[in-house]
Parts: C-alpha cells; sequence; structure tokens
C-alpha cells in the first residue's frame, strides 16, 4: 500500500529500448519525493552502471526525471510544482547534475493517472511523445508534432486525445473525466538542443533553467501527456480541510509575496488557494503565464524605454514567442543593467565598472557595438539586422534564430557564458556577464549571501525567494499588511526562533572586519544556516513541491508575533496528507540525504572545493548592486542594527574561511569537499559511500 | 451517453433556457427518457408540481483563477481523496483560448423543473425537503442505473458517476459531506465555495435567471482591493538621474 498523498508507482522509460516499467515508490520515499527520488533514480540508473563519463547532458544515458511530491493535488495551498533533474546542458563549465521545476497541472494529472513521477532514459529512434492515459503508457509517433512550436503541439495532442472542451464527459475504462490532458513539450529550441531551451507546459508554465528543453531534443521526445481519472488518498482529509481554517486564522493577509505589473484576473497552480498575481488569465502577456521571467525577455529597460511591467505589444509578443519556442527567458532576455537601487535606493546608483544583472540578448548587443563581432569580424550577425535592434521584427527573428540555430543563432543557442568563451572573452563573466557561477546570471544572490552561497553549492541559480531578513519595515521581509515596527533585534530574534535551531547569529551580516569572521558571512553561524537553507530548500520545496513563492516563510507581519509559518505549515500540511507523524526537523534530514547524494554525483563529475569559488566581481565593490533588500541585520558585537549593506562584498579568505566551515557542518572533507563515509552511511547511504571509495573519491 | 440529450440543448450547453427546454424537450424527447411526457404541458404547470430549492450555486467565469481548489474540495469532503473525476462542481481550463473563453465552470443548476428527480425509477434521486428543497440523490436507494445522468438536460451532465461504488452521485451543497468538518446544506457552508479565493463561487437564496446563463454565471466581485505591487509598493516616478544606463 502506498503512503497516502503517493500514487503509489514510478514510470521509467526507457526510449532506446522502449521498456517502459513501473517502480515502486515506496523504495524511494525516503529521498522525499520530487527532487529527492530524481536524484536516487539518476544514482540508480545512470551513475550506478558505471558505463559512461557524467559529462554529457545530451548523451542518451542521462536521465530526465520529472517528478512530483506529496502534496501535488492534494489541494495543499502553493504546493503544485513538478521537479525536473538529470544533467543540466546549461551548466558552465561542467554540465552539472541539475534541476529546476514548473507549475500548473501536471504534477496533479500526473498522481491522478497514478504515477509520482516519470523518468525518460534513451533514446528514441525518431521523434516520440509519451502518452500516459491513467495505466496505460504509450510511445506515439511525433513526427507530424516536430517542428511545431509548443502552443500548436499542445492543440494537436488534444485533437489526438478525443477530450473537447466544454462538452460532454470522456469514458476512459468506465470512469470519466472532462479535462483534456496536461502536456509538456519542448518547441524549437529544445528539438535544436540549444543550452537555453524549457519545457513548456500549458500556456506559460515552464522550466527554464538546466536546458531540460534541450535534453527532451535530444531524446527525440517532444512531449509527455498525461491524463487520470483517479484519486489521490488523504490520510486526514477532515483534517486538512481544517489547516485551512488554521492558516486563516493566523495568517490572514495570507503567505510570501506575488504580483507584477498591473491589475489582472489572477490564474494560478492547481489547488493553489493562495496566488497571488504569480499567473493571469488576462494580461495577455500571457495566457496562464508567469510574468516574472517571460517579460523580461524583450525589456530593453532603461535605454529603449520599453517598462516590463506594462502590457504592450512588444512585451505580449515577446512573452509568447519565448513560451512557444521554449526559450528560457532569463537567460537569454535583453534586460540590460538593471537594479532595483535605480527605482528603489537613489542614493546606491550602479557603480560604473560593473553592471548589474545582464543577459544573452544584451551582452550580444554589447558585443556588437564594441565590434566583437558582425561587420569586419568572423561573426557574421545574419539573420540578425542589427539597425532593427529594438523592434517586434528583430525580437521575432533572434527568437527563431535562436531556437533553430540559424546564423548568429548557433552561437548563441550556447548560452551567454560558451558564447563568451567562443569569443575568447571570459573575462567577461566578471564585469560585462556578470556570471556568478555555473555559467549562471547573477540573481538577487547578494546581499542577502545566503543565497549566493546556494549557487555555490549547488550548480545554478537556487532562485531561492524566501530571504525575508530586510528589515520589514521598508523592505523584502514586510511580508503581509501593517503592523508594528520592528526592532533589528526583535526581527532577528523571530526569524531564529522559527527556524527551531535559534541562533539568531544565522542572520547576521555583518561583512567587514572581525565581526564578519565571528557571527557575519564568513563564520560557522552563516555556514548552518546554509546548510539549514538547503536541506529545507531540498526537501520542501523541490521534493515535496511547496512553491518558492510561499516556502519558506520565517517572518511575517501578518502575524502578531511577526512568526512566520515555517516551520508550522510544513509539517502540519504533510502529515495530514500523508499520515505520517515527521517533525519538521525529519524533513530536514530527508533534504540533507537527498543534498548528499546529490553531492556525491557532482564528486564523480569532477566537483572539487578548488572548484568553488565565486566569479571575481563577487570580491570586489559593486558585487551587491543588482540585489535589493539592502537593510540588512548586523551585529556590531554588542548590539544589533539595521544597515544598508548595498556596498557588502566578499573577500577571498573569508569565502575559503566560510566553506571550512560548511565542509565540516555537512560532514564533507576539508581539503577536497568530498562527502565521508560517516555523512553518508549515517544518512543511510553506505552503497553509496562503497561506490565513491571504489572511484577514490571518498572524503 | 446520452446520446439524445445533443438534440435537446445547445451545443455548449450555454445558451439553453428552460423556456427552449420546454419547448424542444417536449417533442424530442417524447419517446425517449421521457416517455409519457406531455407535449403540451406549460413550464408553469410542470414548475408547480416541484417545490423550489432555498439554495443555489453561482459562479463568476470570468474572475475564476482555473485552480481547481474546489473540485479537489468538493471531492474531498465527500470521498476522503482529491478526485477531479468525482467532484461535483467541474471546472475545465483551456489554458490557450483567449479570456475569457478560457474556462468553462458547470454546476447543479438545482432545476425548477428537475428532470434527474423527474427519471429516477427508485426515488433515490429527490427533492429533499429537509434539506432546503435541494435535488439529492440517496445513496441507498440508488441502483445505479444512470438514468438521471443521462436525463440531465446540460452539457456536460451535472449529476456525475461513481466508478467505485457504480452509483450517481450530484452536488447536494454539501449536506451530506462525510469529510467535512462542518455543517453543510443550504443553512451551512459549502467546501467549493469556502476554497475559492478568487471569490467566484456563491450560494444564493434566490432563483437565478433561468432564460440566460448570466443567471448563474456573474460577477460576484467585492469592490477591488489593491494588490501589493513588487516588489516594494506601487512604482514610483523615476527620475532621469536615478536611471543610470549602461557602464562599460
Ligand atoms: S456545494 Fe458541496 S457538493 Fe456542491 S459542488 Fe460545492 S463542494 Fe461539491
Ligand atoms: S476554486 Fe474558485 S478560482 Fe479556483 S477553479 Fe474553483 S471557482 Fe475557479
Amino acid at each position: 500500500m502506498a503512503t497516502p498523498g503517493f500514487a503509489g508507482k514510478i514510470l521509467l522509460v526507457n526510449l532506446t529500448n522502449k521498456e517502459i516499467r513501473a517502480l515502486d515508490t515506496e523504495k524511494y520515499e525516503q529521498y522525499g519525493g520530487g527532487q529527492g527520488t530524481g536524484t536516487a533514480l539518476f544514482w540508480e540508473y545512470c551513475v550506478v552502471p558505471g558505463d559512461w563519463d557524467l559529462q554529457d547532458a545530451f548523451h542518451p544515458k542521462n536521465m530526465v526525471a520529472l517528478m512530483t511530491g506529496a502534496v501535488s493535488g492534494t489541494g495543499v495551498p502553493r504546493g503544485a510544482r513538478t521537479s525536473v533533474s538529470g544533467l543540466s546542458p546549461q551548466c558552465y563549465p561542467i554540465q552539472w547534475f541539475g534541476h529546476s521545476n514548473f507549475g500548473g497541472m501536471f504534477s496533479t494529472f500526473l498522481k491522478m493517472a497514478g504515477w509520482d513521477g516519470v523518468a525518460v532514459i534513451g533514446r528514441a529512434e525518431s521523434p516520440v511523445y509519451i502518452n500516459i492515459v491513467d495505466d496505460k503508457v504509450t510511445l506515439e509517433d511525433a513526427k507530424a508534432l516536430w517542428g511545431l512550436n509548443s502552443w500548436e503541439c499542445q492543440e494537436e495532442i488534444w485533437k489526438r486525445s478525443g477530450i473537447r472542451y466544454g462538452q460532454e464527459w470522456q469514458e476512459i475504462d468506465g470512469r470519466y473525466t472532462l479535462q483534456r490532458p496536461a502536456i509538456v513539450t519542448i518547441g524549437p529550441a529544445g528539438e535544436n538542443m540549444t543550452r537555453v531551451a524549457s519545457l513548456i507546459h500549458g500556456g506559460g508554465s515552464g522550466a527554464g533553467q538546466g536546458g531540460f528543453g534541450g535534453v527532451f531534443g535530444s531524446k527525440n521526445l517532444k512531449a509527455i501527456a498525461v491524463v487520470g481519472t483517479k484519486g489521490i488518498k488523504i490520510a486526514d482529509p477532515k483534517g486538512l480541510k481544517d489547516i485551512e481554517v488554521w492558516y486563516e486564522k493566523n495568517w490572514p493577509s495570507g503567505p510570501g509575496f506575488g504580483g507584477f505589473g498591473p491589475p489582472s484576473v489572477q490564474s494560478a497552480c492547481i489547488g493553489c488557494g493562495q496566488f497571488r498575481k504569480c499567473h493571469n488569465r488576462d494580461r495577455a502577456h500571457s495566457q496562464d503565464s508567469d510574468d516574472c521571467a517571460e517579460s523580461t525577455f524583450f525589456s530593453l529597460m532603461p535605454e529603449y524605454g520599453i517598462d516590463r511591467e506594462a502590457i504592450t505589444p512588444i512585451n505580449q509578443k515577446g512573452t509568447d514567442i519565448v513560451q512557444q519556442l521554449g526559450i528560457n527567458a532569463m537567460e537569454t532576455c535583453f534586460m540590460g543593467p538593471m537594479s532595483f537601487d535605480t527605482d528603489h535606493n537613489p542614493d546606491f546608483p550602479i557603480q560604473p565598472k560593473v553592471p548589474a544583472y545582464t543577459a544573452l540578448g544584451w551582452y550580444m548587443k554589447k558585443m556588437y557595438d564594441m565590434g566583437v563581432i558582425g561587420p569586419g569580424t568572423k561573426y557574421d550577425m545574419a539573420p540578425l539586422n542589427m539597425k532593427d535592434f529594438a523592434t517586434q521584427e528583430f525580437m521575432e527573428i533572434y527568437g527563431l534564430a535562436l531556437a533553430k540555430r540559424y546564423g548568429i543563432g548557433d552561437l548563441l543557442a550556447e548560452g551567454t557564458a560558451r558564447f563568451a568563451e567562443k569569443l575568447g572573452r571570459t573575462d567577461d563573466f566578471n564585469t560585462l556577464c556578470r556570471l556568478t557561477m555555473w555559467g549562471y546570471q547573477d540573481h538577487w544572490s547578494m546581499p542577502g549571501v545566503d543565497w549566493a552561497y546556494g549557487n555555490l553549492m549547488d550548480s545554478r541559480d537556487i532562485n531561492s525567494h524566501d530571504m525575508s531578513f530586510g528589515n520589514p519595515s521598508g523592505g523584502f521581509g514586510g511580508f503581509g499588511g501593517g503592523g508594528k515596527e520592528w526592532t533589528c533585534e526583535d526581527f532577528v530574534k523571530v526569524q531564529a526562533e522559527r527556524t527551531t535551531y535559534n541562533d539568531p547569529f544565522w542572520f547576521d551580516f555583518s561583512w567587514e572586519g572581525k565581526q564578519a569572521y565571528k557571527t557575519g558571512v564568513f563564520s560557522k553561524h552563516k555556514a548552518e544556516f546554509v546548510a539549514w537553507r538547503m536541506h529545507y530548500w531540498t526537501y520542501y520545496k523541490e521534493s515535496v513541491g511547496f512553491c518558492d513563492w510561499g516556502y519558506a516563510q520565517l517572518f511575517s507581519r501578518s502575524h502578531p508575533k511577526g512568526y512566520g509559518h515555517t516551520p508550522e505549515a510544513e509539517p502540519r500540511y504533510l502529515n495530514a496528507v500523508t499520515g505520517r507523524n515527521h517533525t519538521f526537523e525529519d524533513g530536514l534530514e530527508i533534504g540533507r540525504r537527498a543534498w548528499n547524494l546529490k553531492r556525491a554525483i557532482f564528486t564523480l563529475q569532477g566537483r572539487h572545493k578548488q572548484m568553488e569559488n565565486f566569479a571575481g566581481y563577487m570580491y570586489r565593490p559593486g558585487a551587491s548592486y543588482c540585489g535589493f533588500s539592502p537593510e540588512l541585520p548586523i551585529y556590531d558585537g554588542k548590539k544589533w542594527e539595521w544597515q544598508n549593506c548595498r556596498e557588502l562584498f566578499l573577500t577571498r579568505e573569508g569565502v575559503d574561511q566560510w566553506k571550512t566551515h560548511f565542509y565540516d557542518i555537512e560532514g564533507w572533507d576539508k581539503d577536497t569537499g568530498y562527502p565521508k563515509r560517516r555523512t553518508l552511511e549515517k544518512l543511510g547511504m553506505k552503497h553509496v559511500a562503497d561506490f565513491l571509495k571504489s572511484k577514490n573519491k571518498l572524503g | 451517453m446520452a446520446k439524445d440529450k445533443k438534440s435537446v440543448g445547445d451545443k455548449d450547453g450555454k445558451k439553453f433556457s428552460r423556456r427552449d427546454f420546454l419547448v424542444v424537450g417536449g417533442t424530442a424527447l417524447a419517446g425517449g427518457a421521457l416517455a409519457g411526457y406531455p407535449a403540451k404541458t406549460t413550464a408553469t404547470e410542470k414548475e408547480n408540481e416541484y417545490a423550489p430549492s432555498t439554495a443555489y450555486l453561482v459562479y463568476d467565469s470570468k474572475h475564476c483563477a482555473g485552480c481547481y481548489s474546489c473540485m479537489l474540495a468538493c471531492s474531498l469532503v465527500h470521498e476522503g481523496e482529491t478526485n477531479l473525476s468525482l467532484s461535483r462542481i467541474q471546472v475545465h481550463r483551456a489554458v490557450l483560448k483567449k479570456y475569457p473563453f478560457d474556462i468553462e465552470i458547470n454546476v447543479c443548476r438545482q432545476c425548477p423543473v428537475p428532470l434527474c428527480v423527474e427519471n429516477c425509477p427508485t426515488g433515490a434521486c429527490h427533492i429533499s425537503v429537509e434539506n432546503g428543497n435541494i435535488r439529492m440523490i440517496d445513496s441507498e436507494k440508488c441502483i445505479g442505473c444512470r438514468t438521471c445522468i443521462e436525463s440531465c438536460p446540460y452539457i456536460p451532465h451535472r449529476p456525475i458517476w461513481n466508478p467505485v461504488t457504480e452509483k450517481a452521485m450530484k452536488c447536494d451543497l454539501c449536506t451530506d459531506a462525510p469529510y467535512y468538518n462542518k455543517q453543510g446544506g443550504v443553512n451551512g457552508t459549502q467546501a467549493c465555495v469556502e476554497a475559492c479565493v478568487a471569490n467566484a463561487l456563491k450560494v444564493v437564496r434566490e432563483l437565478p435567471d433561468q432564460t440566460d446563463i448570466s443567471g448563474y454565471d456573474r460577477d460576484l466581485q467585492p469592490p477591488r482591493k489593491a494588490m501589493p505591487g513588487f516588489p516594494f509598493g506601487p512604482p514610483k516616478a523615476k527620475s532621469k538621474s536615478e536611471t543610470s544606463p549602461d557602464t562599460l
């Protein structure tokens, strides 16, 4: 009997030999579902056989795993994510084991068809799609779908499904549904194995980071379609419903943040129930779209005066193009030096030599303006006509060139880091491109520091928006409505209490002098917090399926004591669904297990302590200029106070010190960063320790 | 299933009106599910045979978010599991259609002339006087013949089939919801209404206009509250000097 909340089996499809298998979910529950399960499957099916070098994401032996968590489809608010994992072609220089996730309906439909996830290995001879109708799984010919954009492909599969929108119930083996299949698909960018291709589901739910669209393409896999007519067992249905009341009582103004742009009719992931402008129906950039990333695609701000939050034809078109072609908007966009400080902190304009967030489109234009590419160089700009720059026509051709690898698009399709490398300009990582780590654009990793450290220890921009550490009176931490003013000390105390570890120095952002080493950003305290955060993230968000826009939440103004819903909401929801009696800390421990298993994979791929260094700009003034939340808690040895940390930057010695603490806390070797036998065995992964030992990679 | 229905209602079920039904239905269904139903009966005569429901579930398809929370809640409180196929309210999204044609909501209309009740051979589908005259199915009496389902003049049909119990079920405004800790029914609360954070569902007392889709599908929005802007509140005006163009 499967644990309630889980469907009980996982689908494993080998496209090379067309083998379709059902695996027992129970065996993988110790890894938490979602990404944890995806990591365990990768270990079992891609690492243990030992028959390839784990370097090429487009290798047929790579696995792409789409996994759900216990709360998907149960109506637990903000719990509908589908995790995606496998070697990721976007990571640079090594294509690390990576991951992404997307919202919408897919996870729920998969579970209602009786599957906790679908993992795909191998490569089909010609294009196929996987069709799941309850227990029945077939590989369908997708030759006629190859070349279609993501929306056309979905329309075509819906047609084939025979289920008509707004019509009568469809019978499936004596059961009925009105729902058309949930489909995750790729557009041309994935088919052509670009490194910037997303998976697209519905109008605009997408998994962008990692470039998993290209992995689908490399497997000749166009789409996965699923429709289910079954239910998801809930251990305590009454209790689950009652949590709504408890939640509403304690956090009347809801969780987390959300919202872009002008008022809209909202839409949401399935069962969300706590959405806040993350998707919308009537804003036509675009249906079901998360405007955040997509609308950055052709945001030529500020030079060209296109406001990414405005509803203009060019923004709408840009958003649609991203969805249809299946491009990772964040990586390829035209957003030039962007910094919230231009709007919000006029005292701190962007520091001249170090631009903030920049991306591929913007970088390409810069290279053109500087004469590195274009006329007189060996890089012809065709099919782009740079005279048309900033026009909709230009944007459309740029998208197509990139997705189909036409002309200059072939170079761009490799992503910013490899494009710069090809031009012989890897120094730009530190200046123009601002690639914090592993080829990823800077995001809001600083001055929050723990986001940056997360990127360093993981393989991507962790994109973890739960940093509610800013001064709630004005900053990002001010979730929820009005309420009292918070002293820095009280604020830090609440946060510390809500982690359950009660160490206020986890939130000290002292970055200068001795205090930085004692309690601040290079201290053991910060290392402990980052470890906590990565375990939390690995389990509760990436594996259980809680949405980053609502979790974690350590502080909320909407609660009289300032309590965020972490650490109460997570186990409450999970236990009602699964019937287990897990504590919050039990979940962190599962996260630690999956995190260490991932570390073992990184280790086998070549990760070493020496590689875990930030790009140079992180060690220079200006490192924090693309972030927000500048008012952070600082402890000067005697008292706490809010300080503007816009000038915060790191030092190499400091980061080295921090790493030593971090490895120690994680149980990794201090010289290599390899996990130790004791660590793995304590987590029940002796087999992993033995394997690393056999490869001389045990710490 | 219910093939003859297409000859009864307008294809999308939306424009179907009571008057149309009584005129068209009276003839089209003669000899079918409603054998013996006198073609000449007037609407008023027939309506007087049934006590009207005292509560109706109405919805706002233009403000629904398509989150399906209502469906998950409905199946949760009735069946103890979440199951889109066993929800008595049905929302269906077509995310690639343009607003507002991208969402369909189908609820039981508690019809003034309930053909599900009229045609049930065992009296399982009945008007529950003790529960405010809502049209309910007594599962003890249901023999699983699907007549109520096939009699429903709307597409898709509102009574639904439970393949596990092999019985029909329909919206009871949560009167009989074994996994609901609250008092449901006409004088209580309803799981779907509670679950909807978009204010797109509501139970009303008066009989909705039967001649037009807007009787049930109506604007239910309270006066709008401003949503917080991102990330710090409403955008401030930018002054030129604050907007530093690039750099190198
Ligand atoms: S009122 Fe109750 S029974 Fe009717 S649709 Fe809503 S949740 Fe289901
Ligand atoms: S809960 Fe409300 S917003 Fe969500 S699908 Fe149902 S009616 Fe629409």
